[in-house]
């Protein structure tokens, strides 16, 4: 077992099956400290899960998770002391404040300097006096976003963070991270959205179906992502083209306009079609199901 | 009142504490106020000494003489054998469903145990509160009743009536206790209520009925019921023997909620 001082999370062979279904199997991840680890995976993939076995609210079927070097399971509620949560499906008392929550939950828990609580407050933009049962999904958010980084944990685990935030909130939730990073301490996201996992995270681990499917830092995410580009010329173009350069497939073209696939760089799809007239280039994120597909691909084919 | 898990709970009663406090002290007067009206109409004790049909009305009014000439016999069948108890569970039962299954329900027993806390601890705060609020119910139906007895110069004990509604308080606390074992075990909520509910009914009639049928003596010892109401605690006081075993219940199953909701997973 890896118990070094700097593996936060590690999880040897972690399985949960649900009676007879799946939620995750064989999972085996180290976190290390001061990093900010994204779990990417589409929704049902076992995101959830995971984390809910870090938290103890489940026990694994098989195999373990161990944080800060202690056992998910005996050692709970020393690793729950150093952990902050926010869960992907927030359920909080609707009949408090945000305030009084933050104060009840504050009191559950030493170490909460509430200066830091409306500090946090202000620069989420989070108005702490109404029943929480009024607030939108989005400010709800704020609150349990406060609630899991006000005693400055040096575990942040957050299932789906920016749900409902508007993209201001999502600006400054991203600086949260960062300053967390640069404290040394440890980030653990899940997420189902890409450009947010590459825009914090310094190492993703991709779940699908339970299992995990790979764990790389983001610039090797990023340089074997596929994206959808569709180019419009001022007139028809020679597909050939464009059929033979490396990292390009899938190319058809429709009135104009040529559709293909790029796997990691755009420069040389991008060079081939500066041969050409170009009106307009317009690139689309990949989903989820479209840089597995991506990876599963290649893996084939380097094989 | 958020300094921990007990007295939030505590603070999420006070409303309803409230109004079944106010709903406790009416019936208490309200029966108290009645006695002298129903103790001066002789014939209705005859009727039922007279009626040939003494042990039906027994069963059904809950296993004691209808005496309406006493207060402890009038007291006996208008409150202790059915109302105060059916209330009191109904509270309990309400509190009990709600403490664990209520909260894995609504989800924010996530929210509790994401911070340094076991959770026998939060069942154990949670327990505290059903308790208390018992305790405090008992207490303030308690003062109405004593007031409503000194306003129509009833002759009776005030202890034998802190007795008997301490005893009513634990037979509440022992079906109290299911639910919340229940929660523990499962986390479903209506699973608790239905459960325990249908359980204080089956373990009222089995006290009750065994007065008529034979076949059902032997087995009503099972019944909180029979330990509340056999020794008569408005007339002898509390037996120690029937208190212990409604004690013992509470205890037991409260010994047995922690292990198993220790080890089950949490739903989502």
């Amino acid at each position: 077992m890896v118990t070094d001082q700097n593996t936060i999370i590690h999880t040897s062979m972690l399985t949960k099956f649900y009676g007879k279904y799946r939620g995750i199997e064989d999972v085996n991840l180290d976190v290390k400290r001061g990093e900010v680890f994204g779990y990417l995976g589409p929704n049902g993939a076992g995101k959830t899960t995971t984390i809910r076995t870090f938290m103890d609210y489940i026990r694994p079927t098989r195999g373990n998770a161990t944080i800060f070097g202690f056992d998910s399971r005996r050692g709970s509620i020393e690793t729950r002391r150093r952990i902050g949560y926010l869960p992907g499906e927030l359920s909080i008392y609707g009949n408090l404040t945000g305030t009084e929550l933050l104060r009840f939950a504050a009191n559950l828990r030493q170490g909460v300097e509430w200066s830091y609580v409306t500090t946090l407050a202000q620069r989420l933009d989070c108005d702490l006096t109404r029943r929480l049962r009024t607030l939108s999904h989005g400010n709800r958010q704020k609150i349990g976003l406060i609630q899991a980084f006000m005693h400055k944990p040096e575990l942040v685990i957050l299932d789906e963070p920016t749900n409902g935030l508007d993209p201001l909130i999502q600006q400054e939730f991203y600086r949260l991270i960062l300053e967390t990073k640069s404290d040394g301490r440890t980030v653990f996201l899940s997420s189902h959205i890409l450009p947010e996992v590459e825009r914090v995270c310094d190492r993703v681990g991709i779940i699908r179906n339970g299992k995990l499917a790979a764990v790389e830092t983001v610039e090797t995410l990023k340089s074997r992502a596929l994206r959808r580009l569709d180019i419009h010329f001022a007139q028809a173009v020679p597909i050939e083209r464009f059929n033979t350069v490396p990292g390009v497939r899938n190319v058809t073209m429709h009135d104009n306009v040529l559709h293909c696939e790029v796997i990691g760089s755009l420069d040389a799809c991008v060079k081939a079609a500066a041969k050409f007239e170009v009106v307009n280039i317009v690139s689309h994120e990949p989903s989820l199901e479209e840089i597995f597909l991506a990876y599963y691909s290649q893996d084939k084919s380097n094989a | 009142m958020l300094k921990n898990v007990f007295l939030k709970t505590l603070r999420d009663q006070r409303r309803s504490l409230l109004f079944w406090g106010i709903g406790l002290v009416a019936l208490a007067l309200y029966i108290a106020l009645f006695y002298p009206t129903v103790r001066d109409m002789p014939q209705l004790s005859d009727f039922f000494q007279q009626s040939g049909q003494k042990d039906v009305f027994e069963a059904f009014l809950g296993g004691q003489l209808p005496d309406f000439s006493t207060p402890t016999g009038y007291l006996n069948v208008e409150l202790y054998s059915l109302m105060l108890p059916l209330l009191m569970l109904v509270f309990a039962i309400g509190f009990g469903s709600g403490a664990i299954a209520g909260e894995e329900e609504k989800g924010t027993l996530d929210f509790l145990l994401a911070n340094p806390i076991p959770r026998w601890q939060v069942v154990a705060e949670k327990f505290g509160v059903m308790v208390t609020a018992l305790l405090v119910l008992s207490f303030v139906f308690l003062v109405g009743l004593v007031i409503g007895a000194v306003t129509v110069d009833m002759e009776i004990s005030y202890l034998r009536l802190a007795q008997a509604t301490f005893s009513t308080l634990l037979v509440a606390l022992d079906f109290g206790m299911v639910a919340l074992f229940l929660g523990c075990w499962r986390g479903n909520r209506g699973l608790c209520i239905g459960v325990s509910g249908g359980l204080a009914a089956v373990m009222y009639f089995l006290n009750s009925l065994a007065e008529m049928v034979d076949a059902l003596k032997g087995y009503r010892i099972i019944s909180p019921f029979y330990h509340h109401v056999t020794p008569n605690v408005l007339v002898n006081g509390l037996d120690p023997g029937h208190t212990l075993v409604l004690l013992g219940i509470v205890v037991v199953l409260f010994v047995a909620s922690l292990p198993v909701f220790d080890r089950r997973d949490i739903a989502v």
